[in-house]
């Protein structure tokens, strides 16, 4: 009855897992390509820590303590209320085998010669109305409305007491007087409808509505009941739980493995891909770097609190990446490209990844999340024609004050005023200066002169960068460590950067309204396209020669943790703020559609 | 029956067997999810379940008392883009 059913739906429905930068999850189509739903909601993932060698990586959650308490084997058989005894009598002979032809022809209609048939025949038999909440008998062919009572009369006329509506396919009881929910019919109605899916053919009939895939809600396999049966510990994730901390052995001047791992883990969309397991292997056993990410992943949403250590994963850097191999102190930026670009072509598997080789078009989830566009324009100062290229980029690197190569002046136009509330200490660089300084015009001197197709021949030009796309992690690269060829040293310059981070001024097209004379200033704050969230910050101490790296990390949305190798302390955001900083990483906080 | 109820019941046949009704059903089900409609109906529901006596309420209770606020709460331009799918697949398939 009712109230088993209200449970049912209760142990059914999803909770939300706060996202430490709680970017609008609702209306992403990167998410809809991640979770496949029209339907989205936050999506919850809960490891179920097991005793045994199988972990089961669950897709949602389900709340572990139902009105009475004892949680998964509940949900087992609360899964399938019994329906009520008046279907008895329809479920004699070969009764399945029925009622999915009643399906095929008359509900999910898949085939063109079903849907023919369903166009003609699906009428009422009383007064010829298609429209009403048509039902058909279960018990013979009949089509009765449902709105004007049609099939009533014919259910008490002949007492056949189950009918199906033709809308939704559900089963009607009129004894019961009500829409009734029995588990083996549910089966069937299930198996037919996603037949008729496929028959109708693949998501891109659908594109042109702009709808994507067909959302179907996740249901355990009998194998997944099982593995929650028998592992029966469930961890309820709070505001304040540290689940997703989790220290990292140093195996010998590792530390720059270390730190980028810590803010890999905690970039909220590579989390929820990977702990939603969509990584399909194409790889020799043991040789793929994106399923060691994935085991990664299952260390650190373990619970376990005891420090993992990664020697399968320095290994397989060490195999991919041979110039980080060997134990001497590497430099964790470099790691960090190395790792993406392994990670990106061992994503051969997954999706569109079969466009892995080409590195202008791949779609897997490191281009997803990490790839953004920098524009570059040259222009020739004599006919002033530009020449546009587009590059990818997985990371910005920004020259510092004190390097070698000037920094000061700024380009004309800058007004100085606080730009994304950065600490506006007297003298003190910002990141904003720095990508201020990072998209300027250059002039390339006369010893740089490029060969103008307008002109035809070779002149003087500046270049300008500029954001053409910018990725959902945008990760900043600040350029400590020197290695001209006369000295090598590491700039230890302060550098102030935001917790929340408005990328529009350093995009081409803002540049594009700025040289047409139009000021955007006031259209910036209702533009979110561009603003990002400090996430991870990559910290250095000590010296070129012998150094170490630590990270910080956001968990939930206003929580940090100092991350130093194997210990995890919580840090305040101002330990954050007021930190050298080496690799910062921001994250987009809205996600649109494309 | 009518001669508009007969054309009505022609239309309809001709979208069932281009399996354009299906498309239509798809489409219509995703726009409403989009704008809200889909969660504002089901908090209604939840209200509704919750002033009646929670033990009886039926399917034909629910559909009763949520169908008006239903339709009213359909954006007008979710209406419109249906009508243009429609207005176009007749057009296309001008043989009726």
């Amino acid at each position: 009855g009712v109230p088993r059913l209200v449970e049912w739906h209760k142990q059914r429905a999803t909770s939300g897992f706060a996202a430490p930068s709680s970017p609008n999850q609702s209306e992403c189509s990167h998410l809809q390509k991640l979770h496949r739903g029209s339907s989205f909601s936050s999506p919850v993932v809960e490891h179920v820590s097991s005793s045994s060698s199988s972990s089961l990586k669950t897709k949602t959650s389900i709340e572990p303590k139902g009105k009475h308490g004892t949680g998964a084997l509940d949900v087992a058989s609360a899964m399938s209320p019994a329906a009520c005894s008046h279907v008895n009598g329809f479920k004699v002979d070969n009764w399945k085998q029925n009622l999915r032809v009643i399906y095929r022809c008359f509900v999910w209609s898949g085939s063109a010669e079903t849907r023919k048939r369903k166009a003609k025949s699906c009428v009422c038999h009383v007064c010829g109305a298609h429209l009403s909440r048509l039902h058909s008998c279960l018990y013979c062919v009949f089509f009765g409305c449902f709105a004007k009572k049609h099939i009533h009369e014919h259910a008490k006329s002949k007492r056949h007491n189950l009918a199906i509506d033709l809308l939704y396919g559900g089963i009607y009881c009129f004894v019961c007087q009500d829409y009734i929910y029995d588990k083996d019919m549910e089966q069937i109605a299930k198996e037919e409808q996603r037949k008729a899916w496929k028959l109708q053919g693949t998501s891109h009939l659908f594109a042109p509505a702009g709808i994507g895939e067909r959302y179907s809600t996740w249901e355990p396999t009998k194998r997944e009941l099982e593995l929650l049966q028998h592992n029966p510990k469930r961890r309820r994730i709070t505001t304040n739980c540290t689940i997703g901390l989790r220290g990292l052995i140093n195996l010998g001047n590792t530390c720059f493995m270390n730190c980028i791992v810590q803010a890999l883990t905690h970039t909220p969309l590579l989390r929820d891909f990977f702990l939603s397991d969509r990584h399909k292997c194409e790889m020799k056993p043991n040789s793929c770097l994106v399923c060691e990410m994935s085991q990664l992943f299952q260390e650190f949403y373990s619970g376990h609190r005891s420090p993992h250590i990664p020697f399968r994963l320095l290994h397989l850097v060490w195999t991919h990446a041979r110039h980080l191999a060997g134990y001497e102190q590497q430099d964790a930026h470099e790691f960090l490209i190395a790792a993406l670009d392994v990670l990106h072509r061992h994503c051969k598997g997954d999706d569109n990844g079969k466009k892995a080789n080409n590195p202008n078009h791949c779609n897997c989830i490191i281009d997803q999340i990490f790839t953004g566009g920098l524009q570059s324009d040259v222009t020739c100062q004599v006919c002033h024609g530009v020449s546009t290229t587009i590059d990818p980029f997985w990371d910005i690197s920004l020259d510092l004050p004190g390097s070698s190569t000037p920094f000061w002046p700024l380009s004309p136009g800058s007004d100085g005023s606080v730009v994304n509330g950065e600490s506006q200490m007297s003298g003190a660089t910002t990141l904003t200066d720095c990508l201020r300084r990072f998209t300027r015009p250059e002039h390339l001197g006369s010893s740089a002169k490029i060969k103008c197709s307008g002109c035809h021949s070779y002149q003087e030009s500046t270049k300008q960068l500029t954001m053409k796309k910018l990725p959902i992690v945008a990760c900043f690269h600040l350029k400590r460590f020197e290695h001209s060829a006369k000295l090598r040293r590491k700039i230890t310059t302060y550098v102030s950067f935001p917790l929340e981070l408005d990328m529009t001024p350093f995009m081409a097209s803002s540049k594009e309204s700025r040289m047409n004379g139009q000021y955007q200033q006031s259209m910036d704050t209702l533009n979110n396209d561009n603003k990002y969230s400090l996430f991870a910050v990559v910290n250095h101490q000590g010296t070129l020669e012998s150094g170490h790296y630590t990270t910080f990390i956001r968990q939930h949305k206003d929580q940090w943790f100092k991350c130093d190798d194997a210990i995890i302390t919580k840090a305040s955001i101002k330990d954050v703020l007021d930190s050298e900083g080496y690799l910062l990483f921001y994250h987009k906080q809205f996600l649109e559609y494309e | 029956m009518s001669k508009e109820s007969q054309l009505r019941a022609l239309v309809n046949q001709k979208l069932i067997e281009m399996g354009e009704r299906e498309r239509l059903k798809e489409l219509l089900r995703a726009r409403l999810i989009e704008c809200g409609w889909k969660d504002q109906l089901k908090a209604h529901c939840k209200d509704v379940i919750r002033e009646k006596d929670s033990e009886h309420v039926t399917v034909e209770d629910l559909v009763a008392e949520i169908t008006p606020k239903g339709r009213a709460l359909v954006p007008d331009s979710v209406k419109k883009e249906l009508l243009q799918r429609i207005r176009a697949f007749l057009a296309q398939h001008a043989t009726l």
